[in-house]
């Protein structure tokens, strides 16, 4: 809770185990079971290729529906907060107070952590994935929503794209302990609409709190149906998360490629795989980083599998027998599911 | 229109003819739309499967309790989108793909592939919460007071 700062580059730790690395997916690649075999096609595509070898050049009718955000003044992407800042470092004086607070309370630190890892690490990173702003280049995986998939360049479609992306972590958060999972889902969403509040007035100069109250509103009832939707689309089967994924991301346009339909229906998938790869412990701890859209995700062999939870576990086991652990580190979720 | 494309957008037809209905419905459907959109391509005439398909109120006020315009569309503008038929030029090239990838979504080929198990699919934290989902829509198990009070309450 108190060392914000530090998450970043713990997490980076995890990620040497987790699945998603560039380095790590081409070593698996060599073999990875045959996708795409049966189509005589190129062997894997990821999404991004596979959305931008469409020969279907139809521009969407909502297309000309172009208006990148352009705020006179731009937020900072979490907050003002010095805390908040990834260069802000903690007087050591602090930290320690901090550590005897938790060590004397025996405060229940997997609840505590669910405020700095979902509220706002996992916040910043699904809202970074649509982000976009007039007149600044897009982060690669912006190009693959609004150039590949044509997507307009618009707040709600940041919206849209946040959502889904939310609730990718929702799912995963689901499978944790229950008063666990729900915090952290809990935190996730506050923190989406208090800093949507934020960025209306701030960045789409909504001067009246009654107007910027309606459109949180419809936020709200967009979150909802879209997490409905998705959920019913993931437990039954691709045509209905197809179905779900057009109407909410899509904007649910006539003139759909369903090729764009079908990378996004595999995007979704992959993440979900790899979620479902992940013990509780890296999940909370906030080790999970999105696989980008031009990264193709190869199902892991169980040999694989197997090296990469004994790695797991072999690393929280030394973390929890050491006696130097500070009480902020310490976690009781498990890491071998 | 070349024969070609014709025949190409037939067999796309056919297989949009294979999505499933939607369990509840939604202003907009993509089975519906597309087959619209395909239909006028291959020469079919559209719109006879629609006529039959009318919701009915109950499903209509249904749709207007649950769900708002889109943020910054009026109904009217986006029901004149949702009736345009936009003008494409499709190449044979092109159909073919689309009928590809709706092959792939149809086969269910990235649930199959990319299959998460029950661990996410029965959570451990909620291990009913699909099935309950799924019960709901299919309205095989209504929710009674009690247990909507019960969900509000715990959460689960």
């Amino acid at each position: 809770m108190l060392n914000f700062a530090s998450l970043p580059a713990r997490s980076s730790t995890f990620r040497t185990i987790g699945l998603t690395g560039h380095v790590r997916i081409s070593q698996i690649a060599s073999f990875s079971t045959k996708i795409n075999q049966a189509d005589g096609r190129k062997r894997d595509n990821s999404p991004e290729e596979l959305a931008s070898n469409s020969h279907l050049k139809s521009a969407p009718i909502d297309y000309s529906n172009n208006a990148p955000v352009n705020p006179k003044k731009k937020r900072p992407l979490l907050s003002d907060s010095k805390y908040e800042s990834r260069l802000y470092q903690l007087p050591k004086w602090k930290e320690a107070l901090g550590e005897i607070v938790i060590r004397s309370f025996n405060l229940d630190m997997d609840k505590v952590r669910s405020g700095p890892v979902a509220g706002s690490h996992y916040y910043a990173m699904c809202k970074e994935q649509g982000l976009q702003f007039e007149n600044e280049p897009l982060s690669a995986t912006a190009k693959f929503f609004y150039e590949d998939l044509k997507l307009p360049r618009t707040f709600s479609q940041w919206f849209q794209i946040t959502i889904l992306h939310e609730w990718i972590l929702f799912v995963r958060m689901r499978a944790m302990p229950f008063k666990y999972g729900r915090n952290y889902q809990q935190k996730l969403v506050d923190r989406t609409f208090t800093d949507i509040e934020l960025r209306l007035f701030d960045e789409m100069n909504v001067n009246s709190s009654r107007i910027a109250d309606q459109y949180l509103k419809d936020f709200n009832s967009q979150l909802r149906g879209a997490v409905f939707a998705y959920d019913e689309g993931f437990c039954t089967d691709d045509s209905t998360l197809a179905a779900a994924i057009w109407r909410n991301l899509f904007g649910g346009r006539k003139n759909v490629d369903m090729i764009h339909l079908e990378a996004m229906v595999r995007y979704v998938r992959a993440q979900l795989y790899v979620l479902s790869k992940m013990s509780d412990r890296e999940f909370a701890m906030g080790g999970f980083k999105f696989v980008s859209p031009d990264e193709t995700v190869h199902r892991l062999t169980p040999q694989e599998e197997a090296v990469m939870k004994k790695a797991v576990a072999e690393k929280y086991e030394a973390m929890d027998k050491n006696p130097d652990l500070l009480p902020s580190e310490r976690s009781k979720l498990s890491y071998e599911n | 229109m070349s024969a070609a494309v014709r025949g190409a957008a037939l067999q796309l037809v056919k297989h949009l003819e294979k999505l499933p209905e939607e369990r509840l419905k939604h202003i907009v459907s993509l089975k519906e739309s597309q087959l619209e959109r395909f239909k006028a391509v291959a020469g079919l005439k559209a719109g006879s499967q629609n006529a039959q398909q009318k919701p009915s109120l109950q499903e209509i006020k249904d749709i207007i309790n649950r769900t708002s315009g889109p943020l910054g569309m009026p109904k009217d503008v986006l029901r004149k989108v949702q009736d345009a038929l936009p003008q494409e030029n499709l190449t044979v090239e092109a159909i073919q793909e689309q009928n590809q990838s709706l092959g792939h979504i149809l086969n269910n080929k990235y649930r199959d592939y990319y299959s998460t198990g029950d661990k996410l699919l029965k959570p451990q934290g909620n291990p009913q919460y699909y099935q309950r989902l799924m019960d709901e829509i299919e309205g095989k198990k209504k929710e009674t007071f009690w247990s909507a009070m019960r969900t509000v309450v715990l959460g689960k």
